[in-house]
């Protein structure tokens, strides 16, 4: 594993969001108003299905962001036409992938990092929440495992001509298994509830879930690159 | 194939949906020779200079790179060869520097020689403007930088002489004069490489021209 | 190739298939016995059960395939994923019919969101529709081939993730009535069900070799006007 090559790809990654301020901004914004459209849909003043309900639309609120984000990936290869420059240099396309992986799970920790005291702020004040320390773990291995599947499909969907519709559309039944488990898991420690042993169960789930895609990305990537 | 024979293409087709890029091409280079490959558009030099970079991949037919067969070998030949393509493959958002040193990181070259690369095409006083700032003969500078970062032995150009600079115009005689390397150009201007010692093959419609 | 008149494998599959379909069919309405809880209607499940048991072995023989395409690179193995997949989205359409009125019968709903298997099902079926969508959107050619492998394959690593999510998402064990008769099915239902099971591969089998007759001629044909127009 080339550890150089990986740092520099990030660092490319992470410098030109920071020049260009594309993704990151658009996702904090989109969360946002995504919090404010489904506080008024299950109810406005009263919090219809109380915070579990609101807990569960956090987790979609994290998926729709997260493929919002995604949909820019890979998007300076495409439009700057620098993939010939990168797929000439003798480094595993698979270390694009794992680079890919690495900034998008930075851009998602680092939306989130708005986002979740934003959730508080929108559901959170009327009632009592999920156990924060379970919540932010359960996101963290979400972000791996959305990070993972996310960057491999967004190469894929990033050279076909309906890619904005495609991305989406291939994303979502992957997003189920994993929203399933993380509602469960998050929802089961608002109180009365705390939890327990099915915690520690369900946050391992979302482990293994990072890992199978983790190793799917890594050994796909260039089959989703090559021409 | 003999051992002097860097790149050898034998029946090379590439195909694109319905189209035959290339359609049948056969194609010698021998070592340390430099060959200017000309045509119209169309006529497949891209896609030519692209497979023999290992960004695209054969259809069918035989294409090998200093002894290694391509597809199968790819990884190989990539840390021997210089490509420059069509576009200057530079990130608009990064500086020149940044650009060389991400590509520096890719060929594992000391970043010592981006200055040096830099300095070498004239671009050490504007290392640190982006590269959207840049002229298209700065760009073409630029890459021919990055091409040279890694000291390739065979280096693949296409249409280096578009929007060149003045200044670029020695670079490039230059970087083409020094010895020891095998270079492949695919050019609309054959007249401007007069001088250089190349041999010059005609394309047309994916193979060359009788 | 020589057109004899022997059979070849894809009519005498439909052959095959359509006998085991007669004979099951007879076995589902007039051989076994009612079940005791659900009456007549029950032997839904003996349609049910086959049609889903068959689209998973289809799915598994189209990631096989598209495992082997991108190991091999052959391009007759892009088509021998593609049409079990696709056999897969009708036969999951299918499960998924017969799965709504079994939940009918059984609960008298048209979906029963307590089902383990149903959901796990439904997570898979929108995968395949994805899929679908996927081959639709790239032109044909070596990069839909791989395309479709590579999400082929990552279907291998949602489905044992599917019904290990939607397991532990829940949490009583909604009384899933087709457990009930799976351990304990006497030896007239248990025939029914295999024989059941066999007309339903069977018959897959034999669409996937109609269609694969099919496409050969396509692409046969294809090649055949390619030809002519390079050679005019």
């Amino acid at each position: 594993m080339n550890a150089r090559a990986l740092r520099a790809l990030v660092r490319k990654d992470l410098l030109l969001e920071l020049r260009g301020r594309e993704v990151v901004p658009s996702m904090a914004v989109f969360v946002a108003a995504a919090f404010v459209l489904f506080r008024f849909g299950l109810g406005g003043t009263d919090l219809a299905g109380g915070t579990r309900a609101a807990t569960g639309m956090l987790w979609v609120a994290i998926v729709f962001t997260a493929l919002v984000g995604l949909s820019r990936s890979f998007a300076h290869e495409r439009e700057g036409g620098t993939w010939d420059g990168l797929l000439a240099a003798p480094v595993d396309r698979a270390l694009f992938w794992a680079a890919r992986t690495c900034s998008t799970f930075l851009f998602l920790a680092a939306v989130q990092v708005v986002a979740l005291p934003a959730f508080w702020l929108f559901f959170l004040q009327e009632h009592a929440g999920p156990s924060y320390p379970v919540l932010v773990a359960a996101v963290l291995l979400a972000d791996v495992g959305i990070a993972c599947l996310g960057s491999l499909l967004a190469g894929l969907a990033s050279s076909v001509r309906a890619r904005e519709v495609l991305l989406p559309t291939l994303f979502l039944p992957f997003s189920i298994p994993l929203v399933l488990t993380a509602v469960r898991v998050t929802t089961d420690t608002i109180p009365p509830q705390t939890g327990g042993l099915d915690t520690l169960g369900r946050l391992g789930f979302l482990a293994l879930y990072d890992t199978v895609f983790a190793l799917l990305g890594w050994a796909l990537f260039e089959y989703v690159v090559e021409d | 194939m003999r051992s002097s024979e860097t790149i050898v293409c034998a029946g090379l087709r590439r195909r694109f949906g319905e189209r035959d890029a290339l359609a049948g091409l056969d194609f010698v280079v021998e070592a340390g020779e430099t060959v200017l490959v000309t045509g119209p558009n169309g006529a497949g030099k891209t896609t030519l200079l692209r497979i023999l970079a290992t960004v695209l991949r054969p259809t069918s037919g035989r294409v090998a790179v200093s002894g290694h067969e391509l597809p199968a070998r790819a990884a190989d030949v990539r840390r021997e060869v210089g490509y420059a393509g069509h576009d200057p493959l530079a990130y608009p958002d990064l500086t020149a520097r940044e650009n060389l040193e991400l590509y520096a990181a890719l060929y594992a070259v000391p970043d010592a020689r981006v200055a040096e690369e830099l300095d070498r095409v004239g671009l050490d006083g504007r290392r640190g403007d982006r590269a959207a700032e840049l002229s298209r003969g700065m760009l073409q500078r630029l890459a021919l930088a990055r091409v040279g970062l890694h000291r390739p032995s065979i280096v693949l150009l296409d249409e280096p002489t578009a929007g060149l600079d003045a200044e670029g115009r020695d670079v490039l005689r230059r970087f083409l004069a020094e010895p020891g390397r095998t270079i492949v150009v695919a050019t609309h201007e054959p007249a401007w490489f007069d001088g250089l010692g190349g041999r010059v093959v005609a394309m047309a419609a994916g193979r060359v021209a009788a | 190739m020589p057109h004899t008149a022997r059979l070849d494998r894809a009519t005498a599959a439909t052959l095959v298939a359509a006998s085991l379909m007669a004979a099951a069919v007879a076995l589902i309405f007039f051989y076994v016995p009612s079940d005791v809880d659900q009456g007549y209607s029950q032997r839904i499940f003996y349609f049910h059960v086959p049609i889903a048991l068959t689209t998973y072995t289809l799915f598994a023989w189209g990631a096989l395939n598209a495992a082997r395409y991108l190991w091999t690179g052959r391009e007759d193995l892009d088509l021998k994923s593609y049409v079990p997949m696709h056999l897969g989205v009708i036969f999951g359409s299918l499960t998924l019919v017969t799965g709504s009125i079994w939940a009918h019968i059984s609960w008298g709903t048209w979906w029963d969101w307590g089902s383990r298997e149903l959901n796990t099902f439904l997570i898979i079926f929108l995968f395949y529709c994805a899929y679908f969508m996927l081959r639709f959107s790239v032109e044909p050619g070596a990069r839909r081939s791989r395309y479709s492998a590579v999400y082929a394959l990552l279907g291998v690593g949602l489905i044992p993730l599917s019904v290990l999510a939607v397991r532990i998402a829940q949490d009583a064990l909604h009384p899933i009535v087709f457990r009930s008769n799976g351990v304990n099915m006497d030896g007239s239902m248990f025939l029914t069900f295999c024989v059941a099971l066999a007309a339903m591969l069977s018959l897959a089998v034999s669409m996937y070799l109609v269609e694969m007759r099919g496409k050969r001629v396509d692409e046969r044909l294809a090649q055949l006007r390619r030809l002519a127009q390079e050679a005019a």
